[in-house]
């Protein structure tokens, strides 16, 4: 392959490479896992890897509308290393000229950073959300445990009163 | 092998002229390139870049063309247009020479040049990062702002100082040298007054001494020759990662120093005061400090005061503060021998400090700009001190660091041992795929890390390099990676370094990399917070690497093939790592997770127990009021109360 003299080259030249990275025909006319990656991926090349900012937040994007839909976040995380493998042995073949390969390896690892972050951030912002339910549970036990010791001593009473009126009942 | 190049030391003019220049500790070629010419008054620094030594031949290009340019028409053009166009000239003739050769191409350098009008006018000019500094009256002041992208940025009040320090980027040139055809030059005049020393430098010495230090061995008041292999050694000793380079320019002298005044008239003040000294001490109780309990007070008031009066007077008199430093070392080293505590050395130096300041100020009623200037050179003396006990409690840490390093290690290793004994190499895989099985076999302890795979989304059998990898390739990865340490800031980047290492293991490692991965993952993660502010300095750090590794593999001397397969390897190492830590981030929120289902549980059982009672309560009560009066209705059959 020849060397590219812009990043819009380099770009459409690693998009002709999604679907064997992506191996989309195993997965029709949906989304195969990992086509975040592989789109943040391209988003990184076309602007040259300067723009950190803007490739976290459509990661951060994708990320959450999985995660909404029941993904977990091993699975996310599998499907990136999937798609970085993939791409490493895909830009090994396909670009002959290593200054491409730098340019291609340099923006996947951009990318499989980014989405580490981002993925970390939603487990952690996760965790503080569980955190906060877990007081709240606490809390609701408190309440139950004093209603159901409440509960017992009316329980005992009456099982005491409803003995002795057996008793009364069975003398008499 | 030293490679120490040294300027020639001109005679010339009422200006005292010196440059050196060191390859470092790191680098194996030096692309600096420097000119000290006093024949033409032409003083010039420049730092090459590029791979394939196109680093030096850039420097060097540029030093040629402006030394011609400088001595063909010094008498025709006025200074400053002379040292602009000589700077553009260089850059054309760097530029084309790249373009000439394939594997030249896009070789720059930066320039910082001095051009003598006479005794006390000079003209600098610079492109890049290589800086000018001028001392005056003790302090020190950069002429010139780096031409970096971060520089700019704060220029245009972007980023803030202490964000531009952090930045990942703050070492890409805005401009340079042969990159393109032109560029552009900034250039100041400035008037030397007496004393004046101004310093031109490649960023292998601002990069590696502080301002501070620079600014003491610049006004050490010793010859140029001695200050420029001075600060030289100074670079070495903070790292030495980058080449070196120091030109000194000094006018023409002020009748005395005031290191000079301090040398001779101070420390005689301070020497004739040492009875008051010795006094004041034992009024503030030296004697009775932990450290000399049991020797008799004026014995120990000569122990001790005695011994810190002789130091401060050597320091003074030859400017070093070597012998403070010893006698803090001495104090202090013995004292924690026999374990010590450091609440008494700290007592100790604060009486010590307090005496000394009581004999200055007493100095200044005599005599006040005496007085003043010992108080600053005593003063100095007393940060010596106490650097030296830094530097004792740093190796005390250190050590204790060692310790844990190597239980930590046993610690991994026994486990290992465990793993490989359990069902060998080969069946790890399967140990992991079947944790039910594993778990019944090896029970307790060592095995449960192995058979549980904590980051269960990373593939094992995934190899970074492949076993049969070239020497070449392990060359190329470890270079990167000691071009990418030495890069770091000497502080406050420790993480970064240890996730450099870490990197270099697992990509030098081949296929077997998954539990040197996790472990190293581990040794990053240590104990943090599972918040955002306990996660996120790590892949902060994680992206720091990332940055530092894809620049640095740029400076490695070898082929472009190779240099795409170390990319591609410490890449894959990197992202190897990155996946580790972030699934120790999740092990990390599991429990969480965890106990908030657990907590539900015991809710949802309480709910469960509060209804069961409720049905049992309703029960026992509609019995009792069966019981008491059947005829009676419901409400008026007795209550129980809640």
């Amino acid at each position: 392959m020849a060397d590219y003299s812009t990043e819009g080259e380099l770009t459409e030249s690693v998009r002709v490479l999604r679907d064997e990275v992506l191996d989309t025909v195993e997965h029709g006319d949906r989304d195969p896992p990992g086509a975040e990656v592989f789109d943040a991926l391209l988003r990184a090349l076309s602007i040259g890897g300067e723009s950190v900012p803007g490739l976290d937040l459509a990661l951060h994007d994708a990320v959450s509308r999985r995660l909404a839909w029941g993904d977990t976040e091993e699975a996310l995380l599998a499907d990136a290393e999937l798609v970085f493998d993939r791409l490493m042995i895909a830009v090994e073949r396909a670009f002959r000229d290593p200054t491409d390969q730098m340019v291609v390896v340099e923006a996947a690892t951009l990318v499989a950073v980014t989405v580490a972050r981002v993925v970390s951030l939603a487990a952690v912002a996760r965790a503080s959300r569980d955190r906060a339910a877990r007081l709240r549970e606490e809390l609701a036990q408190r309440q139950l445990h004093d209603v159901l010791g409440k509960q017992k001593q009316v329980i005992s009473r009456l099982e005491t009163d409803t003995d002795f009126s057996d008793l009364s009942d069975d003398q008499g | 092998m030293s490679t120490r190049q040294t300027g020639a030391v001109p005679t010339v003019t009422p200006l005292r002229i010196a440059g050196d220049t060191h390859v470092g500790k790191v680098r194996e070629n030096n692309e600096d390139s420097l000119v000290v010419d006093p024949a033409i008054g032409l003083l010039a620094v420049f730092d090459g870049m590029g791979g394939a030594n196109a680093g030096d031949i850039a420097s060097q290009t540029a030093r040629d063309f402006v030394r011609t340019f400088v001595t063909a028409r010094r008498g025709t053009l006025a200074p400053k247009p002379l040292l602009e166009g000589a700077i553009l000239g260089a850059c054309a003739a760097v530029y084309e020479a790249g373009m000439r050769q394939k594997e030249l191409h896009g070789m720059g350098t930066t320039a910082v040049a001095c051009l003598v009008v006479d005794s006390k006018h000079v003209v600098i000019g610079h492109v890049g990062d290589s800086r000018a500094y001028l001392l005056r009256g003790g302090r020190l002041q950069a002429l010139t702002k780096d031409h970096t992208i971060v520089e700019e940025l704060v220029q245009r009040g972007l980023l803030n100082a202490e964000e531009a320090e952090r930045h990942p980027y703050k070492n890409i040139l805005s401009r340079n040298l042969g990159s393109r055809p032109d560029t552009r030059v900034d250039l100041l005049e400035l008037t030397l007054e007496a004393g004046d020393r101004l310093l031109l430098c490649s960023d292998g010495l601002y990069g590696y001494a502080s301002a501070e230090a620079i600014q003491y061995i610049l006004g050490s008041g010793d010859a140029p020759e001695h200050v420029a292999r001075d600060l030289i050694e100074l670079a070495l000793r903070g790292g030495g990662g980058d080449n070196v380079t120091t030109i000194i320019v000094e006018a023409a002298a002020p009748a005395r120093t005031s290191t000079q005044v301090v040398r001779t008239s101070g420390a005689t003040a301070w020497w004739q005061m040492r009875g008051r000294f010795m006094q004041a001490a034992k009024e503030r109780g030296l004697a009775g400090n932990p450290i000399v309990r049991g020797l008799p007070p004026d014995e120990a008031l000569e122990l001790v005061g005695s011994s810190l009066c002789q130091a401060v007077f050597h320091d003074l008199e030859k400017s070093t503060g070597v012998n403070v430093w010893t006698f803090a070392q001495n104090l202090a080293g013995g004292w924690f021998e026999q374990g010590g505590d450091w609440g008494s050395v700290r007592g100790m130096i604060d009486i010590l400090g307090m005496s000394a300041r009581t004999v200055v100020e007493e100095i200044r009623v005599q005599d006040a700009s005496l007085g003043f200037l010992l108080d600053v050179a005593v003063s100095r003396a007393l940060v010596v001190a106490e650097l030296a006990l830094g530097g004792l409690l740093a190796e005390r840490l250190r050590k204790m660091d060692t310790d844990l390093i190597e239980i930590s290690t046993a610690l991994h290793e026994t486990l290992d041992g465990g793993m490989t004994a359990g069902s060998g190499a080969a069946g790890r895989r399967g140990e992991i795929d079947a944790p039910a099985a594993s778990d019944s076999q090896d029970g307790e302890g060592g095995g449960q890390f192995v058979d549980r795979a904590t980051i269960p989304f990373m593939r094992l059998e995934r190899a970074v390099t492949s076993s049969d990898v070239s020497v070449d390739l392990l060359d190329a990865i470890k270079k990167t990676i000691t071009i990418a340490s030495a890069r770091l800031p000497p502080r406050g980047s420790d993480l970064v370094k240890q996730i450099l290492g870490s990197v270099e293991s697992i990509a030098t490692e081949g296929s077997g990399n998954f539990a040197t991965a996790v472990l190293a993952a581990r040794e990053l993660y240590g104990t943090r917070s599972v918040d955002e502010s306990g996660v996120m300095p790590l892949f902060d750090a994680l992206e720091q690497a990332r940055v530092l590794v894809a620049s640095s593999v740029q400076q490695i001397q070898t082929t472009d093939a190779n240099r795409a397969r170390c990319l591609r390897a410490v890449s894959s190492a990197h992202q190897r790592l990155v996946g580790a830590t972030t699934g120790l981030v999740l092990e990390a929120v599991a429990p969480i997770s965890e106990k908030l289902r657990e907590a539900q549980a015991v809710t949802s059982e309480l709910r469960s127990q509060v209804a069961t009672a409720e049905r049992r309560r309703a029960d026992l009560e509609r019995r009792f009021a069966t019981t008491i009066d059947p005829s009676a209705p419901w409400g008026s059959r007795g209550s129980t109360e809640w």
